[in-house]
């Protein structure tokens, strides 16, 4: 096995197939964005910056998303991957504003209290974030016991 | 240890999934929110209150219903001290249902006239604080307010009593015409008595009369009251006391000198 992966011509491959399966996730996820942003569009014109502050979110998710691809097959895969989630949940908190957004248009105040979708989405992140972290231990698990039974071997 | 962490990542993946499509449907529906205003009105209740009823038009065309629809209205004068409130709330407007909601505010002129007696007789400005509130999908409450003031319009404005006209009427009396003026400036008509007592220098009553009050918004009044007094009760200077009684409100007395 550590032949196979030492072998330049194999780890050009699996670099390749990474790079190849990273850049599909990613044109897969933005064209995804794109499709929703179509929906979110009409409502983006009542809340400045909420184009910018989506396309953000979208790019350093797609970013983390494509690192943890490359990664894939060592430990700092599930790293990126909890990451990831702790991005979410950061960044949701900070740009949802704790959940109560607000905004003002000439003498009229607009609030919306997001604090349920905030909470709901930061039980789903934190699961997901316990996921990596079960998945880490797991493979450092497998990844021990292959060790040991190579020795046994 | 793997069918347990796929679970979870399958679970996680469906509720994320069911998430992201919810809020960009409930906040596309606000789109097809339509929103609309009828006639404004104002009618007198039996208790003699001014209501103000405007019809709120509601078409939901989104995808969820519509919950705890309310309105509120404050109207408060230019220190902030709160004069009325009015309120109204629908619990649910369900999808592809049309609705028209009556937004109710009822005035009592005399709480009006508690926080200040200027509101008769001085244009001033009111303060109107109007606050929608509403849940998309009846989970997220979404609230928006507004601040406006509008002119009041006194309905006694620049209210004059001038110096009595003295005439002989018999042997004993003189008939007294008192000239009354003012312009209502409010937007109701003034319609009621205003009564009128004399008193003389010797703080005594010497007679006392009343006049039947119309004066239609936006438009001066003029008239005169008369009185009947006795000669010998008439002194250069005294003070009359006025009341004036309307459906809407009353006041008095109020206390003008002469002479």
């Amino acid at each position: 096995m550590a032949d196979n992966q030492s072998n330049p011509k194999t780890r050009i491959k699996n670099i390749t197939f990474k790079a190849l399966k990273a850049t599909i996730k990613g044109v897969l996820a933005y064209a995804i964005y794109f499709i929703l942003w179509t929906f979110i569009a009409p409502v983006a014109q009542f809340l400045p910056g909420l184009q910018q502050m989506i396309e953000t979110f979208v790019a350093v998710y797609i970013t983390l998303m494509i690192i943890g691809e490359f990664t894939a097959g060592t430990v700092y895969q599930y790293f990126f991957s909890a990451a990831k989630t702790l991005f979410v949940i950061g960044y949701l908190i900070l740009s949802l504003n704790g959940g109560m957004i607000g905004a003002t248009f000439e003498s009229i105040s607009l609030l919306i209290d997001l604090r349920l979708f905030l909470v709901v989405a930061m039980i789903l992140s934190l699961l997901g974030l316990a996921k990596s972290v079960i998945q880490a231990v797991n493979f450092m698990n497998e990844r021990a016991d292959s060790y040991a039974m190579l020795e046994r071997a | 240890m793997n069918i347990p962490i796929r679970m979870i990542g399958i679970a996680t993946t469906i509720f994320w999934v069911f998430l992201i499509i919810f809020s960009i449907t409930a906040a596309y529906s606000v789109k097809d929110l339509q929103f609309g205003f009828g006639e404004p009105q104002m009618i007198m209740t039996p208790q003699n209150e001014l209501l103000f009823t405007l019809p709120i038009n509601i078409y939901n065309r989104g995808y969820y219903n519509i919950g705890r629809f309310n309105v509120t209205t404050e109207i408060s004068d230019a220190n902030g001290n709160q004069i009325i409130r009015g309120s109204s709330f629908t619990p649910v407007i369900r999808k592809d249902e049309k609705v028209t909601i009556l937004h109710n505010v009822t005035l009592d002129f005399n709480d009006l006239l508690q926080f200040s007696q200027t509101y008769l007789f001085t244009d001033s400005e009111l303060n109107i604080a109007e606050t929608i509130g509403l849940s998309l999908a009846e989970v997220i409450p979404v609230q928006a307010s507004g601040n406006f003031s509008i002119p009041w319009g006194a309905p006694l404005y620049n209210f004059r009593m001038d110096e009595p006209q003295y005439a002989a009427h018999n042997f004993t009396h003189l008939r007294v015409s008192v000239p009354i003026s003012f312009e209502n400036h409010a937007f109701f008509d003034v319609v009621g008595t205003i009564q009128v007592s004399m008193y003389n220098s010797s703080n005594q009553r010497v007679c006392s009369g009343q006049t039947s009050l119309n004066a239609p918004q936006h438009s001066p009044y003029s008239s005169y009251v008369e009185l009947y007094i006795m000669m010998t009760s008439v002194t250069p200077s005294g003070r009359f006391e006025v009341n004036i009684q309307t459906p809407l409100f009353s006041y008095g007395p109020w206390v003008i000198p002469y002479g």
